[in-house]
């Protein structure tokens, strides 16, 4: 399948499916189902330098034919991340991206500093969960704090890629996208959750123990194809594109709009086999519209009166 | 860390109500061991609306002989709707079996004599429970409104002798609570209980079951994602501070070592 061969900077993927960060554990859990060197890369969940115990619960909720979900990046901590999963799936050919949390630009710098050291293929800078009073989003939010971050994510990574998985909601996608670029990052990764909120009118409770969530699946996936749509548009590094890819077609959306790979979320926690099943719709779809490889798609979006 | 889950496709074989909005479904089992009490798994159905996420429910009978596998669940959403909808020869997609069962946890909880206490549709796992179960063991069954209580004929055919309470006293229970009548039996017998409801009943029993000196097991829930210990969705502590993922190393708990004050 080489005509679906994808590439982040240095680091040729297999093929450009990814399994998104959060959806897939630490790599090996779901391996009976979808084993992780059949895709592009798996993105571990996120880990911060000690264990984080997460929100309380209620940590899930249904909404609007999504989900809506406010886990708290419950994490083992990079250490036991990188003892207990690593190996074993460097070991069984995966390519593996780890994503880096942290609460102060500190922390992400430990972290990144860990995993430089180590067989990780490439890192994805979290700076945009909604679920965290301190770091994630408050850090994606600003692009001069994204841009420090990434600039000093880059000196410690010691070469490995770094995608930067950038929020949605931001008064400018492409300043964003831009001052990261500049800042050093391989490529972007969008979009991260919306956040959101679920009442229930009658008890006047909120769905979440965390209150709000962030929204993923289906309802986003118009919002992300924009935002990865105008972030192509100003940067040269490539873009991962997600946020509701349920289908080959979506995948190919995505790619239309501008992305160079794509990463399956919600997609997992509904059918852990959908990564396979999407790539394979995904190649149906270039062989069936006759197209040669990734970059003859990538950014062909094209104006419905031209 | 991998699950022994598989996804299979099967037919409902028969679905029958056992009450004011409850049903008992009846599909063919798939491959696996459903046998540990306190087992569960995702149900999805293939034909008309479903929602986004497959919905878990604990294991109410398995039998390896007949190839069925039974489970008793109460209308509560969209979910459990189309699950009431289906007609015999209907495809399921079932993920399991799923979770750790009481046997798992505790190889000799069969071999004494127990209490078994059921809130609400907690009645589910109970049957299993007793089907490998040889020595004396008395199910409590409450609910909160008698209109709620599910067929006494039913409950009786595996069940034989339990005892049901209503918090309003109508319907074929005792006026009170399932943990009134745990508390009269504790007095006069110790034995180790299991226990499947809502948190709150649940947690009611830890102090309970401490006072008496006895073991507690509990099957507990939570709204869950993936089922598949990925998502982190059911994460909840124990007293030790040990993180357990309710859909992997629950949902059977030793419930006199789990945080029931922290969601």
């Amino acid at each position: 399948m080489t005509f679906l061969n994808a590439a982040l900077g240095s680091l040729s993927l297999k093929n450009p499916i990814m399994a998104a960060s959060g959806v897939f554990g630490y790599g090996l859990e779901l391996a009976q189902f979808c084993p992780p060197e059949s895709l592009g890369a798996v993105i571990c969940k996120g880990v911060s330098l000690a264990p984080w115990p997460g929100n309380p619960g209620p940590r899930v909720v249904e909404a609007a034919g999504g989900l809506v979900n406010a886990i708290g990046l419950e994490n083992m901590g990079v250490q036991a991340f990188v003892q207990k999963a690593l190996n074993p799936l460097k070991d069984r050919g995966a390519t593996v991206g780890a994503n880096v949390i942290g609460r102060q630009m500190e922390e992400y710098a430990q972290v990144t500093e860990i995993l430089s050291d180590t067989a990780v293929d490439f890192l994805e800078l979290n700076v945009s969960c909604p679920n965290l009073a301190q770091g994630g989003l408050s850090f994606g939010a600003d692009p001069d704090q994204a841009a420090r971050l990434t600039e000093m994510a880059v000196k410690k990574a010691q070469g490995k890629p770094i995608l930067v998985k950038l929020p949605p909601l931001v008064s400018d996608i492409t300043l964003l996208a831009k001052k990261v670029e500049e800042a050093g990052a391989t490529g972007l990764s969008l979009i991260n959750t919306v956040p959101a909120l679920v009442i229930d009118a009658k008890t006047r409770k909120a769905a979440l123990g965390h209150i709000t969530g962030g929204l993923s699946g289906q309802p986003i996936k118009p919002l992300a194809l924009r935002q990865v749509y105008l972030a192509a548009q100003a940067v040269k590094i490539p873009i991962v594109g997600l946020g509701g890819i349920f289908t080959g077609l979506d995948a190919a959306e995505f790619i239309i709009a501008g992305a160079s790979a794509v990463q399956i979320g919600t997609a997992i926690l509904v059918d852990p086999k959908s990564p396979l099943r999407i790539l394979a719709e995904l190649k149906d779809y270039f062989i069936s519209e006759n197209i040669p490889d990734l970059a003859s798609l990538r950014g062909t979006l094209k104006n419905p009166n031209a | 860390m991998t699950n022994q889950a598989q996804i299979s496709l099967v037919p409902v074989k028969k679905i029958v109500g056992r009450g004011q909005g409850a049903f008992q479904l009846t599909i063919q089992a798939p491959p696996g061991d459903y046998a540990d009490p306190g087992i569960f798994a995702k149900l999805r159905v293939l034909k008309g609306e479903f929602p986004l996420l497959d919905r878990p429910f604990s294991v109410h009978r398995f039998s390896p002989q007949t190839g069925e596998l039974d489970f008793l669940f109460r209308v509560v959403g969209q979910g459990t709707e189309a699950l009431a909808q289906c007609q015999p020869g209907d495809l399921i997609q079932i993920t399991g079996p799923l979770g750790q069962g009481l046997l798992a946890l505790d190889p000799n909880f069969a071999q004494k004599p127990i209490y078994l206490v059921a809130g609400g549709i907690g009645l589910a796992p109970m049957a299993s429970l007793l089907q490998s179960q040889k020595e004396p063991a008395t199910l409590f069954y409450g609910e909160r409104l008698g209109q709620s209580l599910i067929d006494r004929d039913y409950i009786n055919s595996w069940a034989p002798g339990f005892l049901a309470t209503s918090e309003d006293g109508l319907g074929y229970g005792e006026k009170g609570r399932v943990t009134d009548l745990l508390t009269k039996a504790l007095a006069e017998e110790k034995r180790n209980i299991f226990a499947c409801g809502p948190i709150g009943l649940l947690a009611a029993l830890s102090p309970l079951a401490k006072a008496h000196g006895v073991k507690y097991y509990a099957s507990a829930e939570a709204f869950m994602a993936c089922g598949l210990g990925v998502c982190l969705s059911c994460s909840r502590l124990t007293l030790d501070q040990t993180r357990l993922r309710l859909c992997q190393d629950g949902p059977t708990i030793d419930g006199l070592n789990f945080d029931w004050n922290k969601p």
